[in-house]
């Protein structure tokens, strides 16, 4: 079973997505609903792009229980 | 009897509740002056959605006679208060905010409201709110049913959101307390941009059943109030099991902060960047003085940075994707073109087709934060950082956009303290601390899961040395 991330590689996948969003220029206000839709599925997209690139351990199981 | 002095209307819980017991005016009587002030200051900062003022007038009958009976029910009987217009009240119109909501009405009211008239509070009426609490985001302020949430300190900012009315209630005094909601920093940032004290519970430990879900697994019910006193008043009221909440911890609360451990052993940690670089440089010096308090009161302070994670992401994929399954009614029958946000109404339908492995992976990853988390509270019993870095924003600022365009750090702080503490289901206080151009700015304390009498005592404690929360916005010749 995959071990636990090691803090070189956390720091990585962090740093990456990160400094990306620092550097990316945010694009001109949406004028239109196509144009907001279109905006709003980009940036989904990039999240997801995001954080795809998070690495977990394969025994990780989603937060569903939240009673701390 | 007299008639209700104008202190009143800024006063606590408890101090009214003395004044109510030693008779110098009646349940009666303080209910109408609320009544009025709301329904005639409340559309002046678009704070108000439905003034209920004839239910409260029967409701404030019935205290008076249990006070005259002397059947004393606490030190919330008789005191009014609003509620997020997000709680369903029976037979009432319930908005969320949203025009197409505007004829909803439930048959039945939301646990947190039936608890607080059990206790002889009066419900004054429901207070506004962003759209379907903003999820999964907005531009702008005026992403409301009733307009934008204006700043009783500066009409030309904003209230914070999206428990907009909720704060502007309490600032202005049209309501001793408000119930607000929090996914992520509704509570916290309206308090923080109106001065006023907010407490957002631990995940579970207040029933929503009745209350609008946005995010199942990060909503929370809480107290907007004059002092952290009164939010411990007010949770100890509203918090307990309910089997009608899913999500209900089991737990009930009982405000003891007297039983919370001494100052010498509590450990706060901060990040000094977030005082000195993050923070809007007119900030600083009340937000350094803050500091200073808190260290003034002998707790073992401690530089900290919170776990690395991509938590805007983890957060934004969880509303998005949990607030579009719950409104795809809405998004399916194109009435969600209704709402006022353009920017609201294309993530709803967006978060529609977020991949099930983006939602996954987010929820995998909060099980790693809320472990980290977890670590971080053996090392520190207390997270300190600004509530918002800035003092309420511009009613035209887009609020996707950057702020200002000053050169920000390179370490994060605890700038993400927001929706880390929400997707690891942690308590937190927000404290008015100051002003920074003449508008109030705020501190968070955000504690382990269930501490929230430690946050209290702490709150307690800085508002015994401050003077913040009692200062009044300047309302002009109506207030």
């Amino acid at each position: 079973m995959p071990g636990k991330l090691t803090r070189r590689q956390l720091a990585a996948a962090l740093s990456s997505s990160a400094a990306l969003l620092a550097q990316a220029p945010l694009p001109p206000l949406p004028q239109n609903p196509d144009e907001e839709l279109k905006a709003a599925r980009d940036q989904n997209r990039q999240i997801g792009e995001q954080l795809a690139r998070f690495p977990l351990p394969m025994s990780t199981e989603p937060a569903t229980r939240f009673k701390a | 009897m007299a008639s209700v002095p104008n202190d009143i209307f800024f006063a606590t819980a408890t101090e009214i509740n003395q004044k109510l017991k030693a008779k110098e005016f009646s349940v009666v009587e303080l209910t109408r002056a609320f009544s009025e002030r709301l329904q005639r200051l409340g559309p002046r900062y678009n704070a108000l959605a439905l003034a209920l003022p004839e239910q409260a007038r029967s409701a404030a009958k019935d205290v008076d006679g249990d006070i005259k009976r002397e059947r004393f029910r606490g030190p919330l009987q008789g005191i009014p208060f609003g509620a997020k217009d997000l709680l369903a009240y029976e037979k009432q119109p319930t908005t969320w905010g949203a025009r197409p909501y505007a004829g909803q009405v439930f048959d039945y009211t939301a646990t947190a409201l039936k608890k607080l008239a059990k206790t002889g509070s009066i419900l004054l009426g429901k207070l506004a709110m962003v759209e379907l609490a903003g999820g999964p985001s907005y531009r702008y302020a005026s992403a409301s049913l009733t307009g934008p949430g204006l700043n009783p300190w500066d009409r030309t900012r904003w209230s914070g959101g999206s428990s907009s009315g909720s704060a502007i209630a309490v600032a202005a005094g049209l309501a001793t307390f408000a119930l607000g909601s929090e996914t992520s920093g509704s509570i916290l940032t309206p308090s923080a941009f109106c001065g006023i004290t907010g407490l957002r519970p631990t995940y579970g430990l207040v029933s929503r059943h009745g209350a609008m879900p946005l995010s199942w697994t990060l909503d929370k019910i809480g107290p907007m109030c004059r002092s952290a006193e009164d939010c411990g008043y007010v949770l100890q009221t509203i918090a307990g099991s309910d089997s009608e909440d899913p999500g209900s911890a089991g737990k009930s609360f009982y405000y003891t902060p007297q039983y919370a451990r001494d100052f010498k052993d509590i450990r706060v940690g901060f990040a000094p960047v977030d005082f000195s670089d993050w923070a809007e440089p007119a900030a600083r010096p009340d937000f350094a003085k803050a500091l200073d308090t808190i260290k003034s009161l002998g707790v073992k302070i401690s530089e900290i940075k919170l776990p690395e994670f991509p938590y805007g992401p983890v957060i934004s994929t969880i509303i998005s994707s949990e607030g579009s399954s719950v409104f795809e009614p809405l998004i399916q029958s194109g009435k969600v073109d209704e709402l006022a946000d353009q920017r609201q109404i294309a993530g709803l339908k967006a978060g529609l087709e977020i991949p099930a492995k983006d939602y996954l992976k987010a929820m995998r990853i909060r099980s790693l934060i809320q472990n980290a988390f977890r670590d971080l509270f053996y090392n520190v019993d207390v997270l300190l950082a600004p509530s918002r870095l800035t003092p309420a924003t511009a009613l035209t600022q887009p609020l996707d956009r950057p702020l200002s365009d000053r050169q920000m750090p390179s370490v994060p702080g605890l700038t993400a303290l927001i929706p880390a503490g929400n997707l690891a289901g942690l308590p937190a206080l927000s404290l008015p601390c100051g002003f920074a151009d003449r508008l109030p700015i705020g501190i968070q304390l955000a504690g382990q899961p269930f501490s929230e009498n430690l946050l209290l005592k702490l709150g307690r404690a800085f508002q015994e040395r401050t003077d913040w929360h009692k200062r009044r916005p300047p309302l002009g010749e109506e207030s």
